[in-house]
């Protein structure tokens, strides 16, 4: 199989990652549940964790790194925090359903800096139109999940910074791949999933926090156990029940793996992979690349569409070839709008470390007869 | 043998402190805190040797994780807390 689905879940990952969720299923037991071995042994993994997170993301303190379970109970922990009805809540055109659901179950006053795709001068400037309206909150994500655009976050948290507005970073496809300075933003929360970019476990995900946040989950937390009150500090206080550690031991692994790596070695080797990919596909008569003019702003996601073929339609023969990716709207729908594909939705490559240009060759020829005009 | 407990707020608290003075070259080991001396419930505490505590205590204000409380054992096996 060749897996081009990295952008939903990374398949294949480093060895360690499932030996290690493996030997934690009978040696870790709940960190802060207990002074026995197995417990203060979980309790070395989780912090381990923190650190490698807070070391890679910039975070000044490891208790600010919070276990989620993915990326959207870490955006509606940062969401239900800062957003209240009727607040004047600006986000990209590129944002998933995690980011725009939670808000529109809030009832915000929300405003849209669409931009074009792969145009980060016309993002910005219509942050900073949005902004200049007046705001209370941005959302906005690091990288679209269906074009793989990479939105000027660095420039955005600026923006923010200067008017006093909080900003939630959606890091959920950039995290293991671009460089993330969590304290240079200055950003109030930011959310990733520890499945993808990070190549650790499904059922993870990491929340780092810049201001006090609410908790979502009220329950027990190895802390403070005579009060009723959640805790007032960090990790506690969003960590109620027993955490995912057999996932936490995996995620670990994925992060030492990216330490070991560099992520520039990864965006670099992404990079190019998509290129040749879409470069590819933009030789075959009747196949339209998204394909960003400039390569510095596109990451290993790709979509696209063949003329007068169903986007699922062609999802599914490249799956009947043994090619996984993905077709449809992505659970992205104002991304698609803002791309100009609502109506038609595209197929989605995405690739990682673990791809290889012969893989993508073999891609190529499979679309390329699949785009073929039957006779 | 007598020994300090350094009772701290959470179980990542004590982690971050007992790194500290790891990386300072104290022995520091983390453990739930006695119940008699656990504050609003459970918690976790940093066990250090006695003659450590004015070293760990300067490490500990450098690095900006200056305890709140800090217990001495007594002969009887109860905890009294020290004044800092």
């Amino acid at each position: 199989m060749i897996y081009l689905d990295s952008a939903a879940t990374t398949l294949q990952k480093p060895a360690a990652v499932a030996a290690s969720a493996a030997w934690a299923v009978g040696h870790l037991a709940s960190p802060g549940r207990g002074g026995h071995k197995p417990a203060m042994a979980a309790a070395e993994t989780a912090f381990a964790c923190r650190e490698a997170a807070a070391r890679l993301f910039h975070v000044d303190d490891p208790e600010q790194v919070v276990f989620t379970f993915n990326a959207t109970h870490g955006l509606n922990i940062a969401i239900k925090t800062l957003a209240r009805p009727g607040s004047r809540v600006v986000i990209s055109g590129w944002e998933h359903n995690a980011v725009t659901r939670p808000l529109h179950a809030l009832d915000v006053d929300l405003r849209v800096a669409r931009g074009g795709l792969f145009d980060q001068e016309a993002v910005l400037k219509d942050f900073r139109r949005e902004l200049n309206r007046g705001a209370d909150l941005v959302v906005c994500t690091h990288v679209s999940n269906v074009f793989g655009f990479i939105l000027p976050i660095e420039d955005i948290a600026a923006l923010c910074r200067e008017r006093g507005v909080p900003l939630i970073v959606d890091a959920s496809q950039s995290a293991g791949v671009l460089p993330l300075d969590f304290q240079a933003l200055g950003a109030a929360f930011a959310a990733m999933p520890g499945h993808k970019g990070l190549y650790g476990p499904q059922g993870t995900g990491l929340l780092l926090c810049g201001v006090d946040p609410a908790p979502l989950l009220e329950g027990g937390t190895g802390s403070e156990s005579k009060r009723q009150a959640m805790p007032d500090f960090l990790p506690d206080r969003l960590e109620a029940g027993t955490y995912n550690i057999t996932g936490i031991a995996g995620l670990l692994e994925g992060l030492r793996f990216l330490q070991r790596r560099g992520l520039e070695r990864v965006a670099a080797g992404e990079s190019q992979l998509i290129r040749h990919m879409g470069e590819g596909l933009t030789a075959i008569p009747g196949a339209e690349a998204f394909l960003a003019a400039d390569p510095s702003v596109q990451t290993g996601v790709l979509s696209f569409r063949l003329r007068g073929q169903d986007c699922e339609d062609v999802g599914e023969a490249l799956g009947e070839q043994g090619i996984a990716l993905r077709a449809g709207l992505h659970c992205a729908p104002l991304a698609h709008e803002s791309g100009g594909t609502l109506d038609t939705g595209t197929v989605r490559a995405s690739v990682s470390v673990f791809n290889t240009d012969r893989e993508i060759s073999q891609f190529l020829r499979a679309v390329r007869e699949i785009a073929r005009p039957r006779t | 043998m007598l020994y300090y407990l350094i009772v701290c707020r959470s179980l990542t608290y004590a982690q971050r402190t007992a790194a500290a003075l790891e990386r300072a070259g104290i022995t520091a080991r983390v453990l739930r805190s006695p119940k008699s001396i656990a504050g609003e419930g459970c918690s976790h505490s940093v066990k250090i040797s006695q003659r450590r505590l004015p070293d760990a205590l300067r490490i500990l204000q450098r690095v900006g994780l200056t305890p709140k409380r800090v217990y001495i054992t007594a002969g009887d096996g109860s905890y009294q807390e020290v004044a800092l």
